[in-house]
């Protein structure tokens, strides 16, 4: 047996050889050899959308043989955990792609590149102004829409009818959705939608329809606890009349269309985005429709046009000209138009929307259709969430179990809520 | 394998055979030198237990002891992910039992947790294990029916199956209604739900239950066969040689059990889609600890739960490792 | 080898027995009940998979295997599933080198600090890992390790694995004080006692930690989730969970049928390994 004295001296070399290299080198660079650059693009989606977006990628890099686009996708709740952690760790890669409830976290922090430096390879004047704006924090450019999408009613036509409802329009009130919800009970026997009230989005819209906003300015709260308590008895009035899930159900909301109480056939309507609506089309067929979100009383509508997502160049990236040339690409060109098509949300360019548009089937002509329907008629889209909205859309989420439980009235919840909302939202 | 030398089997059976053996103190710590070993020896132990150890050194101190030191220091500063962390010293020890009642809840949800799941599953696995033991037929066949359930972990889709069992309609809503007690489901009421995420873990007994099997094929055959000659019962035999022979396997099943079940995550993060519902009734240490990192983007104060929950499960090992000297047998120990 | 012995005179009925089999037995069907669900559940059309609370699908829709089989996106089952066996294999490996070196030590060597570095090695599993996931990935980033198999296989052959470790010792201080001292009296400095008749001895904890290894790499999503970054690392944990996006359709169904494909390769390696558990003793040449 050798020495082990040697043994042990080799081992301790070898830790402070790691050492050594741990601490020694820096962030290592991109650039891979003969000149070619590679570009990491990193988004969230499903089957549908990749098969899309590699074939966008793949178009790309036919126009551009300099640059190799490696994409990784996962899911969305994926997504957040692996992106923070790529923040933290100072690995964000070049190209990444934003849900608006995180602009103002990663834009605020020197994590994306202020998109004012690439102007000239980033045209955006046939995008609108004010969908622009959602892609900027503090007047800055640092991301832009890849689409556009708003909120909605998905409804299952049949029931609708054999209810005896006409198919409600824009402008139709709160109260009206209440009515209808009525109808239906009486009608089926059971319950018509989820309960809304354990999601902030919908708040948001409630809180629109009377002229008032989540956020201020000044990134703080910008309702009193009894606009939200409001909110909460209005949704406890119904839930209590059964017209809306009852609290057992409304917990088990885990996020995805399938896994909610229409798509699970127990119920016959749901408020959703646009787009995503089309999940629940394996179970309805050509019976789901579209409607417009319910107003406030006076017919002031709640719902905007949202950026579906938004596409952002890293701070860090070693490669900002060519990342700048992949969202002008995708954003811009009619090869990556007619590729894409309304995977990402409405394309936020008017020229490739009026391309695209014609050209869809299916449920997403029924998502063209409301769009076309409410625009000119929406108001201007709130400014992107503070940073400190995504926990507190979680925390949402928790308290409304505390009202629908009752565990506690509206009021003491919605002030626990605003208080936690102070804590978060500290500049 | 390697056969081992032959005075190396004389000396087992040497052993096996002493079996009124009272267990001896052992404790995981060193014990003061022996006698009758010369200096030269001592030392080439030590060298040779470096070596050994080298591997373990190394990841221990880059891949752990780096990364816990990180995190202690965060756990004093204010850390968004995307900024800086700033010092802030004992603000976020002070917040944590100051002004969080949710994590308040999360601590009792948490001990409930470990107070039903860690006995029910140990005693699970025991008694399968030792049933396994003795029985001759299809012994291959139980073992692996009843490991079937661990080799799924905590994934999505069990948890989509847990939650259609446990749910109103589901099969064990309709049993219970079959014997007139209608509660509508498990995984939806705030006083249930916490039971209905215990069974999960319960139910993936597979772990400690294949470390006891494993244990008791450590035990000399020849200890049952000396006690059966002098006349002990299968009681008899399981009180005064099963248990004394596995105690450091059961120790070991217990305290890392204890350890896992104190960090309990996967199952409640699955079964609640992540929030710990309904009505924070799931919401346990580890998952209100993630829910604050990830979600809400407070790492500083994340890492001061992380560090307390260690604490925490520091001191109840530590409390395990005490008590383990009046029931745990070491056979390297000598007799005292 | 029979566990009592005076079980096996009884001749004629012996109904201890048949009561042991009709309870395990029993206890199974209870046990196997969500499993079976699971099954069954991969072949339900797309409007039962989550809707139906029967357990039978109303037909047998084998299409969700065959949107399974196609794997994900530019990455086929095939790739999924030896991305997969490569890292929980490498994992094996470490894990088996490493833990035992390091429990060798432990439970049978003296040195100075054992007791304190033995302590620390039990407090490295009480960290939440949550705690040290950004700290870590900062330590393989620095390497140059991210979207590699290494942060999945390196820390292994590492021991970091506390548990594993934790689990060998308490099997090697099973074994007699009196084998060393026999081995040493056959020559044996540490490395032969340990390779010659420590190892061998601790069989059963080997397989034991080989089989929970295998298994738990093979399901761990948030370490592959964090450092494999192209589609084309992806292992089949990571390609399960791409089927369910909350932000737009998901597809069930398929993952459901992915589930069993994924299930597959840690029945095998359970069924393999589980029987060298049991001949552990039998082979080590303790009886004879």
């Amino acid at each position: 047996m050798p020495a082990p004295r040697t043994k042990a001296s080799c081992a301790a070399a070898v830790v402070l050889a790691l050492s050594a290299t741990l601490t020694g080198c820096g962030g290592g660079a991109s650039a891979s050899g003969e000149g070619k650059v590679t570009l990491r693009f990193t988004w969230w989606g499903n089957a549908d959308r990749a098969a899309r977006t590699n074939k966008a990628v793949e178009a790309f890099e036919r126009a551009h043989p300099g640059i190799d686009v490696q994409t990784s996708y996962s899911t969305y709740e994926s997504y957040k955990q692996k992106l923070a952690t790529q923040a933290a760790g100072g690995d964000v890669p070049d190209l990444i792609q934003l849900d608006y409830r995180q602009i103002s976290q990663y834009a605020g922090s020197d994590v994306m590149l202020d998109l004012e430096k690439q102007r000239k390879r980033l045209p955006t004047g046939k995008m609108d102004p004010a969908l622009l704006k959602t892609g900027q924090v503090g007047g800055v450019q640092y991301a832009l829409p890849m689409g556009v999408g708003t909120q909605a009613l998905a409804y299952d036509k049949v029931a609708w009818r054999e209810a005896g409802l006409k198919t409600p329009r824009a402008g139709w009130t709160w109260d009206d959705w209440a009515k209808s919800l009525r109808q239906l009970k009486r009608e089926r026997g059971s319950y018509a939608m989820t309960d809304p009230g354990s999601m902030e989005d919908w708040f948001e819209i409630w809180l629109r329809g009377r002229g008032k906003q989540l956020y201020g300015k000044d990134g703080q709260t910008a309702f009193a606890a009894k606009d939200l308590a409001g909110f909460w008895a209005f949704t406890s009035k119904l839930r209590k009349e059964g017209l809306v899930s009852p609290a057992s159900d409304t917990t088990q909301m885990a996020g995805s269309v399938e896994d909610s109480p229409m798509g699970r056939e127990k119920a016959v309507a749901e408020f959703n985005w646009d787009a995503p609506s089309a999940g629940y089309e394996a179970m309805y067929k050509d019976r789901l429709a579209l409607a417009p979100m319910p107003s406030g009383e006076d017919g002031t509508p709640g719902q905007y046009f949202k950026p579906s997502m938004l596409l952002g160049i890293a701070a860090g990236s070693s490669h900002p000209k060519q990342a700048a040339e992949f969202i002008d690409f995708l954003l811009n060109s009619d090869e990556a138009a007619d590729i894409l098509g309304v995977d990402r949300g409405t394309p936020v360019n008017s020229r490739q929307r009026q391309r695209v548009l014609p050209k869809v089937t299916g449920f997403q002509k029924q998502v063209a259709g409301l769009q076309t329907s409410l625009r000119g008629k929406l108001e201007d889209p709130p400014a992107a969430p503070p940073r400190g909205d995504n926990g507190l859309q979680s925390t949402f989420q928790r308290d409304y179990d505390h009202v629908s439980f009752d565990k506690a009235t509206p009021l003491q919840v919605a002030e626990d809520f605003l208080t936690e909302a102070r804590t978060e939202l500290r500049p | 394998m390697a056969n081992a030398p032959a005075s190396t089997a004389r000396a087992t059976a040497t052993t096996g055979a002493g079996e009124a053996r009272k267990a001896a103190a052992g404790d995981a710590a060193a014990r003061p030198g022996e006698p009758r070993r010369d200096r030269r020896s001592k030392r080439e132990r030590q060298g040779a237990a470096w070596v050994f150890l080298s591997p373990w050194v190394l990841g221990a101190s880059v891949l752990t002891l780096l990364p816990m030191a990180v995190s202690l220091y965060l756990s004093f500063t204010d850390y968004n992910l995307f900024d800086p962390p700033s010092w802030i010293g004992l603000r976020n020890y002070v917040q944590m039992f100051t002004e969080d009642p949710r994590l308040l809840r999360s601590v009792g949800n948490t001990l409930l947790y470990v107070l039903f799941a860690v006995p029910l599953q140990l005693a699970l696995a025991l008694t399968v294990a030792v049933a396994l033991k003795s029985m001759r037929r299809g012994r291959n066949f139980y073992r692996s029916a009843f490991y079937a359930p661990s080799l799924l972990g905590a994934s999505m889709s069990i948890a989509l199956v847990w939650r259609a069992i446990f749910n109103d309609g589901g099969t064990v809503d309709n049993l219970l209604a079959g014997v007139g007690l209608d509660m509508g489901g498990w995984v939806n009421k705030p006083g249930w739900a916490l039971l209905s995420v215990a069974l999960l873990t319960v139910w993936q007994f597979g772990a400690p239950m294949v470390i006891f099997l494993a244990g008791l094929q450590q035990i000399p055959q020849d200890l049952y066969e000396a006690a059966a000659v002098d006349g002990a019962g299968r009681w008899r035999q399981f009180a005064s040689i099963t248990l004394p022979m596995l105690s450091p396997v059961l120790f070991f099943n217990l305290v890392l059990q204890t350890i896992q079940a104190f960090q309990v995550f996967t199952p409640a993060y699955a079964v609640s889609g992540g929030r710990g519902g309904p009505a924070d009734s799931t919401l346990f240490y580890t998952l209100y600890l993630y829910d604050r990192g990830f979600t809400a983007s407070h790492m500083g104060y994340a890492s001061a739960m992380a560090w307390v929950l260690l604490v925490a499960i520091g001191i109840v090992t530590a409390v395990l490792f005490r008590t383990s000297r009046s029931w745990v047998f070491y056979a390297n120990e000598e007799v005292r | 080898m029979s566990a009592t012995t005076a079980a096996g005179r009884r001749r004629p009925v012996n109904w201890p027995r048949v009561a042991l089999h009709a309870g395990a037995l029993a206890v199974l069907v209870v046990l196997l009940y969500p499993l079976a669900w699971l099954v069954a559940t991969s072949f339900k059309p797309a409007d039962e998979v989550l809707a139906s609370l029967a357990l039978l699908p109303s037909r047998l829709a084998t299409e969700n295997y065959g949107t399974a089989a196609e794997g994900i996106e530019g990455v086929t089952l095939l790739q999924l599933f030896g991305n997969s066996l490569t890292i929980s294999l490498g994992a094996v490996l470490g894990n088996v080198l490493s833990c035992s070196l390091a429990a060798y030590a432990f439970a049978r060597l003296r040195f100075t600090m054992r007791g304190p570095l033995f302590a620390f090695m039990i407090a490295t599993i009480m960290l939440p890992h949550h705690a040290v996931l950004i700290p870590q990935y900062i330590v393989f980033n620095q390497l140059g390790m991210v979207n590699t198999f290494w942060p999945m296989v390196l820390p292994k052959f590492l021991a970091t694995d506390a548990f594993f470790v934790f689990l060998i010792v308490q099997f090697m201080r099973g074994l007699p004080r009196e084998l060393d001292e026999a081995a040493k009296i056959d020559g044996c400095g540490p490395f032969g006692t340990f390779v010659r008749v420590v190892l061998p001895l601790t069989r059963p904890a080997l397989i034991t930690t080989a089989i929970f290894t295998f298994i738990w790499t093979w399901n761990d999503f948030f370490t592959q989730l964090i450092y494999l970054f192209e589609p084309d690392k992806y292992t089949l944990t990571l390609a399960l969970r791409t089927f369910v996006d909350t932000s737009s359709q998901s597809a069930y169904g398929p993952m459901f049928a992915m589930s069993v494909f994924a299930l597959l390769p840690i029945v095998l390696f359970f069924l393999a390994f589980q029987r060298l558990l049991v001949e552990g003793m039998a082979n080590s040449g303790l009886k004879g």
